[in-house]
């Protein structure tokens, strides 16, 4: 297995470090899955996490500079690793006027990720820097752990109102009540509620579209059927629609939101060269 | 004492306030014919910093000695005041830049308070009366020039090197080699497991700095709060800072220098032992309450063998809690390979003449660390089951004094190894 | 109006509703009041009074008055009720804390009445949150009686030039205490904590003292922690007058002006402690 990467361009840099600073809000550890053309930054959705689970990937060419990875083998052309996206995020941070940044998978004390920041000085010389960030090798048996997740059938799909308004409600709403419900419906209406016994509080949004799904075969959603006023609802744990909300850095070019009634809500944001799913699940 | 700071001096008090507040928990106030020296010690006695604000700094500066008939001696007066008193009255130093106009400071011993007054805009006048301890003179002995190594780089380079480690780490190993490079790495504590820390190392070439002599290649591991402490000090007065050291286990000695303030920050640095080689062996952390650690095997044969003069750094300062501590507590040594070293630590060290042998040491320590390493002896290697708190050796031993007298201690002690006030801070 | 889409068939249930274009013209105000987490709320044609009390030794109070609303309905003599005052900001608060000149919240708050919740709506660029917050017994409030003919000693200084001293008044010691007198200090904050006392004096010929009028010399102490939360008044205000009155009870009065420079006050009651030890000067 071999792994090395160059960025030169530094709103390429500040671009994937924006990135990784999202992903290290939302995951204390997660899979690092590299592909030939591909970076994933993988949480399965296990107990530990309260059943949440994101899938973020990069296309790598509008990052780096160069990318030569070798995976286990020739048809599983793959690398997984476990590691604390936090490293990678601090060790990018004082990075971000760097004229170069290597990263390649070394074997140190343990396998790591190793980034080498070529940093501007006052003599003629760079400074250099580098990071060791510990990683675990996942082995090849426990890749399916970590599929893509499909879109779930839902029952509602809507585009999301401003990011930056629904994070201002959510922080409130949690120092207000634990719980929250997530409801919308086809007629572009959306609505976050929470209850408790000193107060409650609904927030409605409106005239938020549809995004044009296309449903590949005769298997109709769910949704095309349903009446248009009739909201799908999921109550979720406050906390974690705050930080998942909480983590944004940049306004997606799109955003989505799938509600799948009393059962799950996907999220989804897509920006130019990166896209990031978040599952969170419905409590009962 | 009387003086009378002003104008943009009154924020570079402050600032000096701040960076000793890094160290210790007290400051130690002491007028001088020279200047007003500011100084802190941490607990385990493996930090001490020093302010000297020569009286030109000062708008008015007047020092008079005064003689106690306690003592024999014509000695300026000195006191000791709680860090955090001191802090909150330079708390902000914005507000300190933007109001404040003229700071007076007056050490009355006849009302038993250090008054320090800030005079500000609008005719607003706070004054503030802080209770002190006398104490003893704050002293630590050391000489740069006998240092084979040192480094002089601008404040504003080093603060660029550390920023790449977390603000919460503890350790940071310095490593310059004879090729020019200087590498600044952080170090790993005890219990952390090295397959989940992340390593950083940082290299800064031989041309960024404004004098480079290494004449013995050598890391040394130091505490990197107190360090960013002096530096955040040397980059607001964007002074250089001179950096003298030896090999691991002799401390090492930051200072600024300008016409009217001599700073220095002398730490200690873990010794060669302790470090063994890679990053990778868990040490304690420099917490402040740290109890003392026996020296390990090198420095010891070091200690016996070397001229004390030239590297010892002495304290002249018990007070009762402190010795009390250092004699019931026992402490806890870290994992030391501790093949046939005897170790003791502490008062009890001073007292034994250079080339004494290894069983006086162990004889000689009841209560103290030697008794600890007997034991390490037999298992050495051994990870103790409490986690150790202390891996710096304390820069200073005790006094000269006995236990027995330290745990009276009121007048200063000359009888010290190495001289006291003349070979204060050579520069 | 932004809820002109409201439906408007609900309203004559309501004894009283005001309207506000920027909500913050009233979170702000009862922020400086906010250190507990019950306040008493009076609203009457004159406007709404919101009063925090502690120890009942000391009372904040804030005033909205009718005027700073764009629109004031009361259909009765007084209507008074208890809220939970941190439950009401992080309400009046949703959309954001920050004064973006673009944005503004709106507000309408509604109450029908003895044993309903309060109502509030807020509106910011087409997205409506809809409160609804319980209410309680209402509990009797301390009258402490400060009259202007009792007044002995008087000021008024310039926020400014308290505001930070204020905030780094030495916490660990117990009391406040407040000199106030025709001759020297004049006007001087004291604290007595484990460092030491520390004093705060300003003359009364500086720039910052606005009105001078001691007849006395008197000299009070407070209960530091009583007095501390008044910090956020101070911080708010641009002016601030401080009376004392024969029995040595201090009221403190805070002028604030809001985003649209309308005028609102906070006051600050409080007793002098009665049970300290004399300490050193």
């Amino acid at each position: 297995m071999r792994f090395r990467a160059k960025i030169v361009d530094v709103s390429c840099l500040s671009h994937f470090s924006r990135i990784v600073n999202t992903i290290s809000r939302l995951a204390k550890t997660c899979t690092l899955r590299l592909a030939d053309d591909k970076l994933y930054f993988i949480l399965s959705d296990k107990v530990a996490n309260g059943g949440v689970s994101m899938w973020c990937e990069l296309q790598q060419g509008n990052f780096f500079d160069e990318f030569q990875m070798e995976g286990v083998s020739a048809e599983h052309n793959d690398i997984y690793l476990e590691f604390m996206p936090e490293n990678l995020s601090r060790a990018l941070k004082t990075a971000q006027n760097a004229k170069t940044v290597k990263i390649k998978l070394t074997k140190k004390h343990c396998p790591c990720l190793t980034l080498a920041v070529e940093l501007p000085s006052l003599s003629a010389s760079s400074r250099i820097v580098t990071h060791d960030i510990p990683v675990a090798v996942i082995p090849r048996k426990l890749w399916s752990d970590f599929r893509e997740p499909s879109v779930p059938d839902f029952d509602v799909s809507v585009y999301l109102p401003a990011l930056k308004t629904m994070k201002s409600v959510v922080e409130r709403m949690k120092n207000l009540s634990n719980y929250v419900i997530i409801e919308a419906n086809r007629n572009g209406e959306m609505n976050l509620k929470i209850e408790t016994d000193l107060v409650s509080v609904t927030t409605h949004f409106k005239e938020l579209g549809s995004p044009p799904w296309v449903f590949d075969d005769a298997t109709q959603s769910s949704s095309q059927d349903r009446d248009p006023e009739t909201m799908a609802e999921a109550r979720v744990d406050i906390r974690k629609l705050q930080q998942f909300l909480a983590g944004q850095q940049v306004n997606p070019t799109k955003a989505i939101c799938n509600i799948v009634s009393k059962r799950i809500v996907h999220f989804l944001l897509l920006h130019e060269d990166v896209s990031l799913q978040y599952f969170i699940p419905a409590l009962a | 004492m009387k003086c009378l700071v002003t104008g943009g001096n009154v924020k570079v008090l402050g600032k000096a306030i701040h960076s000793l507040s890094r160290i210790g928990d007290e400051v130690y106030f002491q007028p001088l014919e020279d200047g007003l020296s500011l100084r802190s010690v941490n607990l385990s006695r493996s930090a001490y910093g020093c302010f000297l604000f020569a009286p030109l700094f000062f708008q008015f500066y007047e020092y008079t000695s005064c003689s106690d008939e306690d003592q024999d001696t014509n000695e300026s007066f000195r006191c000791k005041v709680l860090m955090k008193s001191v802090l909150n009255v330079f708390r902000s130093l914005s507000s300190l830049e933007k109001t404040v106009e003229k700071c007076r400071i007056s050490l009355n011993p006849k009302t038993s308070r250090l008054v320090i007054q800030l005079l500000c805009k609008y005719g607003v006048v706070k004054t503030h009366n802080l209770s002190f301890q006398e104490c003893e003179s704050l002293q630590a002995v050391f000489s740069k020039d006998v240092c084979p190594n040192v480094l002089r780089a601008p404040a504003r380079v080093l603060v660029d090197a550390v920023v790449h480690f977390p603000v919460t780490l503890s350790e940071v190993t310095l490593a310059p080699s004879c090729g020019g490079r200087v590498i600044f790495r952080n170090y790993l504590e005890e219990e952390t497991d090295p397959s989940k820390m992340m390593l950083t190392e940082m290299t800064l070439n031989e041309d960024e700095f404004l004098h480079f002599q290494i004449s013995k290649e050598s890391e040394i591991t130091f505490c990197l709060k107190e360090f960013r402490g002096l530096l955040s000090f040397a980059e607001s007065s964007s002074l250089p800072v001179s950096i003298h050291f030896d090999i691991a286990g002799r401390p090492v000695v930051f200072s600024l220098e300008d016409p009217v303030l001599e700073v220095h920050f002398v730490l200690a640095t873990l010794s060669e032992q302790e470090v063994s080689g890679s990053q990778k062996l868990a040490r304690g952390s420099c917490t402040k309450d740290d109890t003392r650690l026996p020296p390990s095997e090198a420095a010891a044969d070091d200690f016996l063998s070397d001229d004390i003069d030239s590297y010892m750094i002495a304290m002249e300062t018990t007070t009762v809690e402190e010795a009390t501590a250092n004699g019931c507590q026992p402490p806890h040594s870290p994992t030391f390979p501790l093949k046939g070293s005897g170790r003791a630590e502490g008062s009890s060290s001073i007292l034994l003449k250079p080339g004494g042998r290894r069983k006086d040491l162990s004889m000689l320590s009841n209560n103290k660390p030697g008794s600890e390493s007997e034991e390490e002896e037999e298992e050495p290697g051994e990870v103790p089951g409490t986690p150790p708190n202390k891996k710096f050796r304390s820069l200073f031993f005790g006094s000269v004094l006995s236990q027995r007298d330290a745990l009276h201690h009121t007048g200063l002690s000359e009888e010290v190894l190495a001289e006291a006030s003349d070979v204060e801070e050579e520069s | 109006m932004p809820f002109s889409t409201q439906s408007e068939t609900g309203d004559d249930q309501y004894i009283l509703v005001a309207n506000l274009d920027n909500v913050r013209n009233l979170s702000n105000i009862l922020k400086a009041i906010h250190f507990k987490d019950h306040a008493t709320c009076f609203a009457t044609k004159n406007g709404i009074k919101m009063t925090v009390e502690n120890a009942k030794c000391m009372q904040a109070n804030a005033f909205i008055q009718a005027g700073i609303f764009q629109e004031y309905t009361i259909k009765e003599d007084s209507v008074v009720f208890r809220i939970n005052l941190t439950v009401l900001l992080d309400c009046l608060t949703m959309f954001g804390t920050s004064a973006l000149p673009a944005s503004s919240t709106a507000l309408r708050m509604c109450y029908m009445g003895y044993g309903h919740p309060v109502t509030l709506f807020l509106e910011e660029g087409g997205v409506v949150t809809v409160c609804k917050i319980h209410t309680q017994e209402p509990e009797e409030t301390l009258d402490f009686d400060f009259c202007s003919t009792n007044v002995i000693n008087k000021i008024i200084l310039q926020s400014e030039g308290l505001r930070e001293a204020f905030a780094e008044l030495d916490m660990t010691s117990e009391v406040l205490q407040i000199t106030m007198s025709p001759d020297k200090p004049y006007f001087r904050l004291s604290t007595f904590g484990d460092a030491g006392s520390a004093h705060l004096d300003y003359p009364k010929d500086s720039d910052l003292m606005e009105a001078f009028h001691c007849s006395q010399t008197q000299t009070n102490r407070y209960k530091l922690s009583l007095l501390k939360p008044s910090t956020k008044a101070l911080a708010l205000s641009c002016k601030v007058s401080i009376r004392t009155d024969n029995r040595g009870f201090l009221s403190l009065q805070y002028m604030i002006r809001n985003e649209d420079g309308q005028i609102c006050f906070v006051e600050y009651y409080c007793c002098p402690d009665e049970n300290i030890d004399e300490t050193e000067l």
